[in-house]
This record gives C-alpha cells, structure tokens and sequence, in this order.
C-alpha cells in the first residue's frame, strides 16, 4: 500500500477529530450503554467498540464508502444516489441517520466553499472533472435531494482528493473508533492510557473489518446490532444526554 | 517517586463555585493533620490562581509545591483526555519532595460536564454553588453525578438567590443514590470539616 503525499494528508485531515464536521456531538448509543451502566471498564468498551465495527461499521459504513467511492470515480451519480439511499434505509435509529447526515451535510459545506482543496498543482490529486461530481453531489445534498450520509461524502471526498478505497474505509473507521472513545472518555471515566491501550487493541478489528469489506457490492450493505439499535432509540427519551446520538 | 506513588484528590466545579475557597480551607487543616500536601491550579490563561495560592500558603506550603498549569483555553482536556502536563508537575513535585503526601489539582473551571481522568485523580470533588439555580443537581451534569463527593458551596446565599436546599438535596439524593455529598459555606468554613473526614477516609487513609 503506498500512498501519494497529498493522498496521505487528505486521509490525515479527514481522520482528524480537528475537521469541522461536529463529530464530537454524536456518540452512536455509546452514551445510553453509559446511562444504563453497561460499560463498566476498558475491557467492556474495547468489547463494544469492537463489535460496532464488525456489525456496523464494517458491513455498512464500509461498504457504503467504498461504494460511494466507486461511484465517484466511475462518475456515476445514480450509483452514488442509490448507495446513499440504502445507507438511510439500513440506519434503523432516527438519531444515528441525523448524526450521519448533519455531519454529511457539514462536511458538503466544506466542499462547496472550496475549503478541501489545496493549492498545490503538483499535489496529486483530482482534475477538474473529478471535483465537479464532488460539486454534484454536495448540490444534491444540499437540494435535500439524497440524505448525504456521512460515509457517502467521506467516499466521494475521499475519491475526489486521489484517497485509495480502502486507505478511505481504515481513515473513515478509525476516526469513528477514536470519536467514540473520546465520547467515552467525556462520559465516564477512563484513564488517558487505557483508552490508548484499546484504541491500540481495535486497530487489527478495523484492519479486518475494512479488507472484508471494502470489495462489497452495495446490495451486501447491511447491519446487525439489535443493541445498539435499541440504545441508540431509548437515547432519544434519555433523563441525561449530552450527545446528539 | 512520581505522581503514581502520591495521592491526587482533584477539585472540579464551575467558575465561581468555590473551588479556590475550598482549597484555601483544606489546605491548612490537611497540613495542621501533619501532610505534605502540593497544590496544583489549572488556570485558563493566567497563572493567577496559583500566585493567590502561594500567598494564602506562604507559611504553610513550600513555593515549589504550587503550580500552575497553563491549558491552552482548554481546560477540561487538561484535566480530562489528556492530563499530561498536570502530570508532569506532579512528577517535578515529587522528585524535589519526596515525602509528599498529597497534591490538591485544582480545575481550571468547568461547566457541569467535567470530570477527572482517574489516573489524573484518585478521588474527585465537584463543587457547585447554590447561586448558580438550584436545578444544577438535576441536570445531571458527569461532574456532579460522577464526582466522588459533591460538594454544594455558599449556602448562606441560599435566600437571596430564592434557592431551596430542601430541594437541592432531593435531588442530589436521586441523582447520585448512595453517593454523599456535603453543604458547605467556605466562607465561615461549615461543612468543611466533613469534607475533609471524606478526604481522610477516602483517601489518605484508604
């Protein structure tokens, strides 16, 4: 796997938690797991951190990027459309499709106001056309015409600045796992090197999780984590939420 | 010797609550206990805090065993997601004092979501003040659920600022169940002294 420069920045800044994307409000159940004290230590989170990944992130969100991904680069707007389509038909909890698509719809802003683009010619990445499809699709999310989740714009985004598919699923992945982590860390308490250690623990799950998934055909997309599901749906009742999701 | 091998309580709590009124309080009562305490304050931007400190403990606490530490505006992280520079002069307190019993880290101010990094704090208090509306337990902020002791400050001003203790205490029992929590006014020092029998039992002593 070898990476051009300016691929490898682009794959930096989307993975950053510094992207302005409000990632830090969504939580994905993580806080109801916490309200209801089902997390416990470490060893619980690294558990179900581990499990988002192999029955969400994974089967779902990967396949939809990598998809959405593909879509970019065969220029194909119905394909894109289609893979955001089944994206929002498989979310089940109302407030996981708002966290998805508020932060879709932020990280478009961003690519319509030219803000992911660098100056560099020689940098490597997109010609124009390529940017127009980008273009396109922020239009159409921003027309309220397609949902424009999350994963769906990271793939387009990430095509569009010359991000290889499966170096955009592991970024996509790991900046999940690390977002959920410092949700965690804000919820309860875990210690700065524990979270480092699970964090450290998860990299060969999101390893796999993305190289079996990334090659998926988009009618594979699908997610399994009744749990999560119903956490994420009793949150919209919570006595206590700090997060969006 | 580091920060592991001493005992860390943190003291968090809103702009305003009394945080640095408790520490003033505790601080000479835990040294007249025959400790050797170190205090650290997390400060926003300015080393302010812990110049009053130094002042307040001018005859009581060695100038090297007060701190500040400077979070770059960002003062839940220090005490929170990244606590290394907190450890860091807790490091430096322990090599030149070796025999330090305690250091007090004082937050920088927080809104009612902070919490301490439990490497950074064996035990936590979160101060909060009647003035601030007596809705502040209900809330259910992780500082005041989540603290080891509550500790709810200026109850003298309880009248003038129509808040009910009465009220304040229900639902602090409901939202903390068996977690105890103290009433304090740090000006004339009530309460302190069972804050400080938590401290000594929860911590010194455990």
């Amino acid at each position: 796997m070898e990476t051009e420069p300016g691929a490898f920045l682009t794959a930096l800044r989307l993975g950053d938690s510094f992207l302005p994307v409000g990632g830090y409000t969504a939580s994905y159940g993580l806080e109801q797991y916490i309200n209801e004290d089902r997390i416990e230590d470490g060893d619980d989170l690294r558990a179900l951190l581990a499990a988002y990944l192999r029955r969400v992130v994974g089967p779902c969100e990967t396949v939809a990027l990598a998809n959405a991904h593909a879509a970019a680069r065969a220029k194909d707007l119905d394909r894109l459309l289609a893979v955001d389509e089944r994206l929002h038909a498989v979310t089940m909890p109302r407030e996981f499709r708002e966290s998805s698509t508020k932060a879709g719809a932020k990280l478009c802003e961003l690519l319509l106001a030219g803000e992911l683009e660098g100056n560099d010619p020689d940098s490597g990445v997109a010609d124009g056309d390529s940017g127009e499809f980008a273009t396109a699709v922020a239009d159409a999310v921003d027309r309220d015409e397609t949902p424009g989740h999350y994963p769906v714009v990271f793939g387009v985004v990430a095509a569009d600045r010359g991000l290889p598919r499966l170096e955009a699923c592991l970024t996509h992945a790991y900046s999940f796992v690390t977002g959920l982590l410092g949700a965690a860390q804000r919820l309860g308490r875990f210690g700065h090197t524990e979270i480092q250690t699970v964090l450290a623990d998860l990299e060969s799950v999101i390893e796999a999780v993305c190289e079996r998934h990334v090659d998926d055909d988009v009618a594979a997309m699908t997610s399994f984590a009744p749990l999560a599901e119903i956490m994420g749906m009793r949150h919209e009742r919570a006595g206590r939420r700090l997060f969006m999701s | 010797m580091g920060y592991r091998d001493v005992a860390k309580v943190g003291i968090g709590g809103p702009v305003g609550s009394g945080k640095t009124a408790l520490v003033r309080r505790l601080v000479p009562e835990l040294v007249e206990d025959g400790y050797e305490v170190g205090v650290i304050a997390n400060d926003i931007m300015t080393q302010e805090d812990a110049d009053v400190f130094r002042e307040s403990f001018a005859d009581l606490v060695p100038a090297d065993l007060v701190e500040g530490v400077e979070t770059g505006a960002c003062p839940h992280t220090g005490i929170r997601e990244d606590p290394s520079m907190n450890l860091a002069a807790i490091d430096e307190f322990t090599e030149r004092h070796p025999d330090l019993d305690v250091v007090i880290v004082e937050s920088g101010g927080d809104n009612l979501a902070a919490t301490f990094n439990p490497e950074l704090a064996d035990y936590f208090l979160f101060v909060i003040s009647v003035a601030e509306g007596e809705d502040i337990p209900r809330k259910r902020g992780p500082g005041v659920t989540q603290a080891d002791l509550l500790v709810i400050n200026k109850t003298d001003l309880a009248p003038h600022v129509d808040a009910d203790l009465d009220v304040i205490e229900r639902d602090t029992t409901e939202v903390r169940g068996d977690d105890p929590f103290v009433f304090t006014n740090c000006k004339d020092g009530s309460g302190v002294g069972e804050v400080i029998s938590h401290v000594d039992r929860e911590v010194l002593f455990a």
